[in-house]
């Protein structure tokens, strides 16, 4: 499934870095999919992904693209932030079950006629600013 | 078996001590802690000879002095054969300071060892503090650069606590104005003017739903604790503080578990705190007060329930009731709490084993517990991933 993208006329305000290992993950949602990385051995999932697998320590793992829907579990509207987010603030960040049984924090997109509230149904997108993305979530 | 008692504790007001870079007259942390250092010292009543182990909690960046710890050995001429080092883990940092001067005690390197940490910020703003602060609440390549702050992860705790068991914002702030109660009695609180209700929900909101008297405020702050074996604390001849139980857990999670569980459910709390009960042989019950590292009224809230201080669902209900407020069932933060006391970060947790202190000698004033015998102290890291948690006990 590919993820809605929403293009913003700015730069990140507080850019990850891309690593030789991370950088398929970055490929993929500048191109509108969620990828992360599953574990060839006990099958688990893990985000962000990561090189070993948390759970049984292997180093067998392979990107998979993930379904992006979820559920709100919380989230928080921030009105004091760092000072590199203060033209953005007021801003949302919440956390999302995905429904694949993964827990994920991201900024939050808002919806109009959507008022955030734990347990509404969400969808990841992605947050194309000029400088590269930011993976997200809005009211589905 | 070695015991360990606290003999000794000295502690500055919490305010806003450090100056901006360009003030001419600057205030410094040694300057600070040396005083502190001498002040406990003398309220222990040992001799300086005897200190064979120091314990720093790892200060800010904002303090411009490296290496603090064998810094302060020096500015104090202290040689010692214990161990001299700095302790660091985010909110936990002074805590862990704490532990392992009485680790020091308890495996015998040392019969009197300091613990002591100091916090300056005020020479950054809010914003340019975050900037900083980010890194240290999540993954700074996939949550920071979301935004999230430190208490913003609190302030997602209380919208979930608020969904799930149908519980006001009214009576979370009730936590609020209870600890200024607290702090109203309390000289080394930064807050100390009575608030009420209707003033702690009119306050503009910073992560919502908390508002500005909800989450903690910046301050700086030193303390110093002298920690001896039990022999020595009894040899003195005067009223000392046992450590009767100590637990610890790290729930193998940072800030958020990727595999969804229950987030309001404190496990580390709760498991380093049932580990503490039965070393110390007692259960929530027994204790007479609890002193909680929270830096935002919904922590308080959750970490009571957590340790047992109050049922699932039930710890704000609780604050509102006044259990939670002095006279009433089990006084929680009596202090003051994060939010009046002060909250100068990295010497937080020092602050709290002063309040336990003060009150298991009997010499809280105003704010006594009447009788108090057992105490609680419980210090974090993250969003309660992890819980440090010691009982402490009156012996006169």
């Amino acid at each position: 499934m590919t993820l809605e993208i929403i293009k913003v006329d700015s730069a990140r305000a507080y850019p990850p870095r891309t690593t030789a290992f991370t950088e398929p993950y970055w490929l993929a949602l500048g191109e509108g999919h969620l990828q992360t990385t599953r574990c060839c051995s006990c099958a688990k999932l893990t985000y962000p992904p990561k090189p070993i697998c948390p759970h049984c320590w292997t180093d067998q793992v392979e990107w998979i693209e993930i379904d992006p829907q979820g559920v709100l579990y919380t989230w928080t509207r921030i009105h004091a932030g760092p000072a590199m987010f203060a033209a953005e603030l007021p801003y949302e960040v919440g956390i999302v079950d995905l429904n694949l049984g993964l827990r994920i924090a991201v900024r939050l997109v808002p919806r109009e006629g959507h008022d955030f509230k734990p347990g509404m149904a969400m969808c990841m997108v992605v947050l194309l600013y000029g400088d590269g993305p930011l993976l997200a979530a809005v009211p589905a | 078996m070695r015991n360990a008692a606290i003999i000794g504790t000295a502690a500055i007001p919490v305010r806003k001590y450090q100056r901006k870079v360009e003030d001419p007259i600057q205030v410094v942390e040694h300057e600070m802690v040396a005083k502190l250092v001498v002040e406990a010292m003398t309220d222990a009543g040992v001799d300086k000879h005897e200190v064979n182990s120091i314990v720093v909690a790892h200060p800010r960046p904002y303090t411009k002095q490296k290496y603090f710890s064998t810094f302060m050995a020096n500015y104090l001429r202290l040689p010692c054969s214990g161990i001299v080092m700095e302790t660091m883990g985010n909110g936990m940092t002074a805590a862990l300071a704490f532990d392992k001067a009485v680790d020091e005690i308890l495996l015998g390197r040392s019969d009197v060892a300091l613990a002591l940490g100091v916090n300056m910020e005020m020479s950054v703003t809010a914003a340019e503090h975050m900037e900083n602060s980010v890194r240290a609440t999540g993954d700074v390549d996939f949550h920071s650069p979301a935004g999230f702050t430190p208490i913003s992860w609190y302030a997602m705790d209380a919208m979930r606590y608020m969904h799930e068991y149908g519980v006001t914002r009214e009576q979370l702030a009730s936590v609020a104005v209870k600890n200024r109660y607290h702090a109203s009695m309390n000289p080394l609180a930064q807050y100390r003017t009575l608030i009420t209700l209707e003033e702690v929900m009119a306050q503009r909101p910073i992560v919502e739903p908390l508002g500005l008297y909800e989450v903690p405020p910046r301050g700086d702050g030193a303390a110093c604790l002298v920690i001896a074996s039990e022999e020595r604390a009894k040899a003195l001849g005067r009223p000392y503080v046992l450590i009767r139980g100590r637990g610890f857990f790290h729930e193998g999670a940072h800030q958020i578990n990727e595999v969804p569980n229950d987030m309001i459910r404190f496990i580390a709390a709760e498991t380093a705190a049932n580990t503490a009960y039965k070393a110390a042989g007692i259960t929530a019950a027994d204790l007479d007060f609890a002193e909680l590292y929270a830096p935002c009224t919904i922590v308080e809230v959750l970490v009571s329930e957590a340790l047992g201080l109050a049922p699932r669902g039930g710890g704000a209900r609780a604050a509102q009731e006044g259990e939670t407020r002095l006279g009433g069932r089990i006084p929680v933060s009596t202090s003051g709490g994060l939010t009046s006391r002060g909250h100068p970060s990295y010497a937080t947790p020092l602050y709290n084993f002063v309040e336990v202190a003060d009150q298991l000698r009997g010499r809280a004033g105003q704010r006594q517990v009447a009788n108090a015998e057992l105490a609680l102290t419980s210090n974090e890291l993250g969003n309660y991933n992890a819980a440090l948690v010691h009982i402490l006990e009156a012996r006169r």
